[in-house]
């Protein structure tokens, strides 16, 4: 496979990809020198001990932080060279994220958390509101449409937070932890809506610490050190 | 959800706070107006008396302010040459003294006492009786009417006093001819006039024909730069002051204290509402970092998340702005009534006048306050590392 012909069928790809915080103790190398590539439609895990840079480079590959050095081509384009105004709209119509804390807004319902990108998006308001009804049905929350997050329990939380990730039909989903604050049987729960999510056709990649979760995916990244130390297919 | 939606809904989570910023805005906002109300209120009031006089133009010696400077010798002639000019419908010569009034040895007052001479219309409404023609006769407002029981046909005896200098001069008996109010008048100022004439001879041989002030009411049509053109033109040796003009006087004559006061105290109320709404907004900001991080996550720009700090300041400067018209005004009104009680403020003379300029100025202020407000947390809001951000969170 030539370069031009694997740029296309990825959605992201890093090459030599380093981030480095400055520390007041020195420099720390959250990511070393890493190369990846996420195509389309693959499940991917990252996994690995407490800080060694799996969240970093989620982050990047997200494109809400630039690599200190290396490249990092999404869709073919070079993320450096992308303004903060392009790199959001990138993320906004591309990428999904799910948190390990929801994040949703406390102030919004249920659906107006799901119909805020696509608002942002400039999806029409009848559009919108088609968009938000199928989400929520799909994650199963159709009828808690109306509740705002206090009235639901963690996993609905988390439920709302995917649909909402997939509002604008990215081609790639982020999760971050997404069952660090839920327990097992409601994890399980989210793994397999995660699931549904990938097999519809999104590209997925998780972080996660929950060796289950991770076991689910085709591809694991087991990281250490901020270098990808393993990487299994199944 | 546009940005004032969603800044409306954030304000609404913490109705608390959004109440405490919007109460403080209002407390402020209120102060702000009166300040605007107060900084050019005298002025605008003064010149409302003035025009409610019926006259346009006033004529002095010099460039002093009427009473406050040398007296025009020949007023009579200067008053003759003026009342035949084609622009000019009225003119009378004034002159301003002070006098004792009595009706026996104990009912007596000391008076405003004015000598008027002219034709045409005179400054003051007549509320009884007639006006004072002869040279024996006196028109008294309300204070003095009262004070001393006077009707038109009461005989009074008058003594003047028509300068600074000691003086003892001549009694002489008058008539009472009416009753008056007078536009200056205070709450408490007895005041009387009478012909210029009379005061002229009760004053002295050598002051018959001198008067403070010419005033001058042009005819329907004729413009006023044209009226104090052609009064500039008969009496070149006196200064001829407009309405504004002599407005203007007053104010570099003193009442520009009133701006300097409001200027600092406007200046004091808008450093609290920046304070008060940086404080609420940063505080808000702080509390929402890991959302405001997750929004920018999602696809939201930077000027987004601006725009909705921007909104929450502007409902909050909006809210507590709106609020504060009818706050400040009832405050307004109190504060008037207040400073009216001072001794010497004519009846008519308000400190505090609405004036739309004042309504547009405090809204510029209030929007300049609110961006200023949002500087702070838009910088927050505008710099937020998103990575880190919500690596934070998860760690915190």
């Amino acid at each position: 496979m030539n370069i031009a012909s694997r740029v296309n069928n990825a959605i992201i790809e890093a090459v030599n990809v380093s981030r480095v915080f400055p520390m007041p103790a020195g420099p720390v190398m959250a990511v070393d020198d890493i190369t990846l590539r996420i195509e389309h439609g693959e499940h991917t895990s990252i996994r690995g001990p407490s800080g060694c840079g799996k969240s970093t480079l989620l982050h990047m590959l997200g494109c809400v932080d630039t690599p200190s050095s290396g490249t990092l081509l999404f869709n073919g384009a070079d993320v450096a060279t992308l303004s903060d105004r392009q790199r959001s709209l990138v993320r906004l119509r591309q990428v999904g994220f799910v948190f390990q804390r929801f994040f949703l807004l406390p102030m919004l319902t249920a659906a107006e958390n799901v119909e805020l990108p696509q608002a942002e998006a400039g999806v029409s308001k009848p559009d919108r509101r088609r968009r938000t009804k199928e989400l929520l049905d799909y994650v199963g929350l159709g009828a808690r449409a109306g509740h705002r997050p206090s009235e639901l329990s963690g996993g609905e939380m988390q439920r709302v937070a995917i649909a909402r990730a997939l509002a604008n039909r990215p081609r790639l989903l982020l999760a971050d932890e997404p069952t660090g604050e839920l327990d097992r049987s409601t994890g399980e729960q989210i793994a397999a809506l995660l699931d549904r999510v990938n097999a519809d056709g999104t590209a997925l990649v998780i972080v996660t610490h929950d060796q289950t979760l991770a076991e689910r995916s085709r591809r694991i990244l087991t990281m250490r050190d901020g270098r990808i130390e393993r990487e299994e297919s199944r | 959800m546009n940005p004032l939606g969603f800044a409306w809904r954030s304000l609404v989570r913490q109705p608390a706070r959004a109440s405490l910023g919007i109460l403080g805005v209002a407390a402020v906002g209120a102060l702000l107006f009166d300040m605007l109300l107060l900084s050019n209120g005298l002025l605008v009031s003064m010149r409302d008396i003035f025009d409610r006089a019926g006259f346009d133009l006033r004529v002095t010696a010099t460039e002093a302010l009427p009473g406050q400077g040398p007296r025009m010798q020949d007023a009579t002639a200067a008053v003759d040459a003026i009342a035949r000019l084609s622009n000019v419908r009225s003119v009378i010569a004034m002159r301003f003294a002070e006098a004792l009034i009595e009706t026996t040895a104990t009912s007596r007052v000391r008076v405003s006492f004015q000598g008027v001479g002219g034709v045409g219309a005179r400054p003051w409404d007549l509320v009884q009786g007639r006006e004072a023609q002869g040279t024996r006769e006196l028109l008294v407002n309300r204070d003095t009417a009262e004070r001393l029981r006077l009707a038109p046909g009461s005989r009074v005896q008058v003594r003047a006093s028509c300068s600074e200098e000691p003086e003892s001069l001549p009694p002489a008996m008058f008539t009472v001819t009416g009753v008056a109010d007078f536009p200056f008048d205070t709450s408490s100022s007895p005041t009387a006039v009478t012909t210029l004439e009379a005061l002229g001879e009760l004053c002295g041989l050598d002051a018959a024909g001198q008067a403070d002030v010419i005033m001058v009411a042009s005819r329907e049509g004729a413009t006023m730069a044209a009226t104090a053109a052609q009064v500039s033109a008969a009496v070149p040796t006196l200064q001829v002051l407009t309405n504004e003009e002599m407005v203007g006087r007053i104010e570099s004559g003193g009442f520009s204290y009133f701006r300097q006061i409001s200027t600092v105290l406007t200046t004091v109320t808008l450093s609290f509402a920046v304070l008060l709404i940086t404080v609420l907004l940063t505080v808000s900001v702080n509390q929402r970092l890991g959302e405001i991080a997750a929004l920018r996550a999602l696809g939201f720009t930077r000027g987004r998340v601006v725009a909705d700090v921007l909104c929450e300041s502007a409902l909050i400067v909006g809210g507590g702005g709106l609020l504060s018209l009818p706050l400040g005004g009832l405050l307004a009104v109190g504060l008037d009534g207040i400073l009216k009680n001072i001794p010497g403020i004519p009846e008519d003379v308000h400190f505090f006048v609405y004036q739309s300029r004042a309504l547009g100025v405090h809204a510029g202020l209030l929007v300049a306050t609110a961006l200023a407000a949002a500087l702070y947390p838009v910088r927050i809001v505008a710099r937020l590392p998103i990575a880190a951000t919500l690596r934070n969170e998860i760690v915190g």
